[in-house]
């Protein structure tokens, strides 16, 4: 086992006493911060990932994992990280669509997303159309990721979406949506450029969303 | 003969000093952290102003003061009578004694004919509902699904329609607003022949989930709330927390809040119509760790289920709450030994109206016609232990033993006829007892062929409407009804 494979395997497991040795055992032995952030704690967040996408694991212990990789880098990493190594995917601003309150997934997955690699804008619940589309000429996000949670507001995406064509910005951003009375199909009828099923999921579309974005 | 109302309470999870501890516990919450609110509620934060409670306009706060919440209490009913059609299928809510059936906002249903999952419709609640009728188990009839092949704007009506075409049953549901409420009433007017009657004998009810776990009050159900309650309306006021989620993850944190929530509940509609019968609704619950979505068949929702009811006894107001929830896909053993378990925690623990109990799958999100009839089994089976044994000389049988004597039979003896059947409880079916070549000879059928044959039966018999022609026909041109024959 590679100190990494080490490291991404005690933050898989939680183990934050095993996590901050093996990554002072890393630097001791000369590797780079962003290598043992990729390949290490990343690596870590990706078994974590595959363990969620099996309902394998606790969410608590996703939550508490992330908190450890976040406390592991600030001690130990952030002075020898650029800020584009931190966030290589970019930012992403979040959203839960007017008249919806729902927050409890869209927190995971900016957590996850975090984790992974993105910066994260997070506007809150019942958030109005213009407001989310000036945060995103504020920010210039790669991402914008829309959360709905009932039949009632899934209509408010379709308009969220709406509004950024209105507004002259919706090829400045990939949009991503989620929510449990979403699907692929109702993704592809709204405009958007990506539907995500859980947290697990919404990294690899992010992901890939960002790549073909630099691509275009 | 009834089979429903018998009395529970021989499962008690919390002790005398817990229940104290708790109720105690749940009072400073709601005097020191108070309830929020959305938007929308200025009516209700004067109402509770005016009524003795904090209201912090700019921290978007309400706290309520001990003494005034344990006196609004006071005021609600400790009995509320839930009617059917007819005198039989009355609802007596009080004390200990247990009534279960359907209920729940699934999303989808298990067909009857293929098997396979799909989206719920409009004639499913109405035929769920016949099927509910004709089921001796099942002791009111709360819509089971959603509608989804209509409108939302059409729901109330057209959901409201079908239950009371399909069953005598008391009928039992949530509403999308007043607008929606007033259509209930006008229906159940037209029903009873004016309103009047129907207050007095209220075949109806409605939910309403006015809070919002952790402590918040949704504007929308707080509304409906208050005008049930103004029209002397039978409300639930249901909340439902989710341990590890919109609750602490451990029961005793789960059930302080539930019970706070139903505290500041109760207390804000006995402000509003003081003495207007209500329902405690509190059903504590878990969240699924794995997926943050809800769990059903968890151990501890029956335990849960049966402490809350101790809860809501302690300040004399009948319960509504839930048992018979399962994480299963089908009707399968995991379906029934989770239902199994938390019905008879449920009965035992003496909830009064304990709904879900009939027909769910998939924790919340699906109901089967197979499953409703598995679960009648179960309900009947939990609400025989209620019955428990009796001992008088008919029953100790002394003389039957002498006349009979030492060494004889007594499968001839005419006590043994006499009662064979009342003294023990009947399947409705599914439960199979033949012998192994019967069984094979019939097809070696399994519990969900068997439920199935049940199911298909009594949905072929012919239908009996439960609404007379002409109210039936002033409902068709007064409202937009889907229901096609």
């Amino acid at each position: 086992m590679t100190i990494y494979q080490a490291i991404a395997q005690a933050l898989a497991e939680c183990d934050q006493v095993k996590v901050e040795q093996s990554v002072t055992q890393a630097l001791a032995d000369g590797c780079q911060a962003k290598a043992i952030l990729d390949e290490g704690l990343m690596g870590g967040m990706e078994i974590i990932g595959g363990l969620m996408e099996r309902e394998e694991i606790l969410i608590p212990e996703v939550i508490g994992a992330a908190e450890i990789m976040a406390d592991v880098i600030d001690k130990k990493l952030k002075s020898n990280l650029m800020d584009e190594d931190m966030n290589p995917y970019g930012k992403a601003v979040f959203a839960t669509v007017r008249g919806d309150i729902h927050d409890i997934g869209k927190n995971l997955v900016i957590m996850m997303l975090e984790s992974a690699g993105f910066e994260l804008v997070d506007l809150g619940v019942d958030v109005a159309e213009d407001r989310i589309v000036a945060a995103v000429k504020e920010h210039k996000p790669k991402l914008l990721c829309l959360s709905a949670l009932l039949t009632t507001t899934m209509p408010m995406i379709e308009t969220t979406i709406q509004a950024t064509v209105e507004s002259g910005i919706r090829d400045q951003v990939k949009i991503l949506i989620g929510g449990a009375p979403l699907d692929e199909a109702f993704a592809r009828e709204v405009g958007a450029d990506g539907y995500a099923l859980d947290a697990s999921h919404a990294i690899k579309v992010a992901k890939d969303l960002v790549m073909v974005s630099e691509a275009d | 003969m009834s089979q429903a109302g018998f009395v529970g309470g021989q499962y008690q999870p919390l002790s005398k000093e817990q229940i104290i501890t708790i109720h105690s516990a749940a009072l400073k919450i709601l005097a020191e952290t108070g309830f929020t609110y959305e938007n929308g509620l200025e009516e209700v934060l004067d109402l509770l102003s005016a009524a003795g409670m904090m209201v912090d306009r700019e921290a978007g706060r309400i706290y309520f003061p001990k003494h005034i919440i344990s006196e609004l209490i006071e005021r609600s009913p400790s009995r509320v009578l839930l009617c059917g059609r007819e005198t039989e299928n009355d609802l007596n809510l009080k004390g200990d004694h247990v009534y279960l059936g359907t209920g729940g906002a699934a999303i989808w249903v298990l067909d009857l004919n293929s098997g396979q999952l799909r989206d719920s419709t409009l004639k499913d609640i109405y035929d769920m509902g016949r099927l509910a009728d004709r089921l001796r188990n099942i002791h009111f009839y709360l819509r089971p699904c959603i509608p989804k092949d209509i409108d939302k704007e059409l729901y109330d009506e057209n959901v409201f329609y079908a239950c009371f075409k399909a069953t005598g049953k008391h009928v039992m549901a949530g509403v999308n607003d007043e607008k929606g409420l007033d259509t209930m009433l006008n229906m159940a007017a037209g029903i009873a022949g004016k309103e009047s009657d129907f207050l007095e004998r209220p075949f109806a009810s409605v939910i309403t989930s006015f809070a919002i776990s952790p402590l918040k009050l949704c504007t929308q159900s707080t509304k409906i709330m208050m005008a049930a309650v103004r029209q002397h309306v039978p409300v639930a006021l249901s909340c439902a927390p989710m341990a590890g989620s919109t609750s602490p993850i451990t029961m005793a944190g789960t059930l302080v809040l539930t019970h706070a929530e139903q505290l500041a509940g109760i207390a804000l509609a006995q402000v509003v119509s003081p003495g207007a019968p209500v329902l405690y609704g509190g059903i504590p619950g878990m969240a699924n760790l794995n997926n943050l979505g809800y769990l059903g068949g968890a151990v501890e929702f029956g335990i849960m289920n049966a402490a809350i009811h101790q809860l809501a006894k302690h300040i004399n107001v009948p319960n509504y709450n839930s048992s018979g929830l399962s994480d299963a896909k089908i009707p399968d053993a995991q379906a029934g030994w989770e239902k199994g378990m938390s019905t008879l925690l449920v009965a035992m623990g003496g909830s009064n109206y304990v709904h879900h109990a009939a027909g769910m799958l998939d924790s919340m999100l699906a109901v089967s016609y197979e499953q409703l009839v598995i679960d009648d089994e179960i309900i009947g089976m939990s609400n025989q232990v209620l019955k428990g044994i009796e001992v008088d000389p008919e029953h100790l049988a002394l003389d039957v033993i002498d006349e009979i004597g030492p060494g004889n039979a007594f499968i001839k003896s005419k006590h043994t006829r006499k009662h064979m059947l009342s003294e023990y409880y009947t399947t409705n079916g599914v439960t199979n007892r033949k012998k192994y070549e019967r069984w094979v000879g019939d097809g070696s059928p399994d519990t969900w062929d068997r439920a199935r044959r049940i199911a298909q039966a009594i949905l072929s018999e012919s239908e009996q409407s439960y609404l007379p022609e002409s109210v039936d026909a002033w409902i068709r041109k007064t409202y937009d009804i889907r229901l096609y024959h």
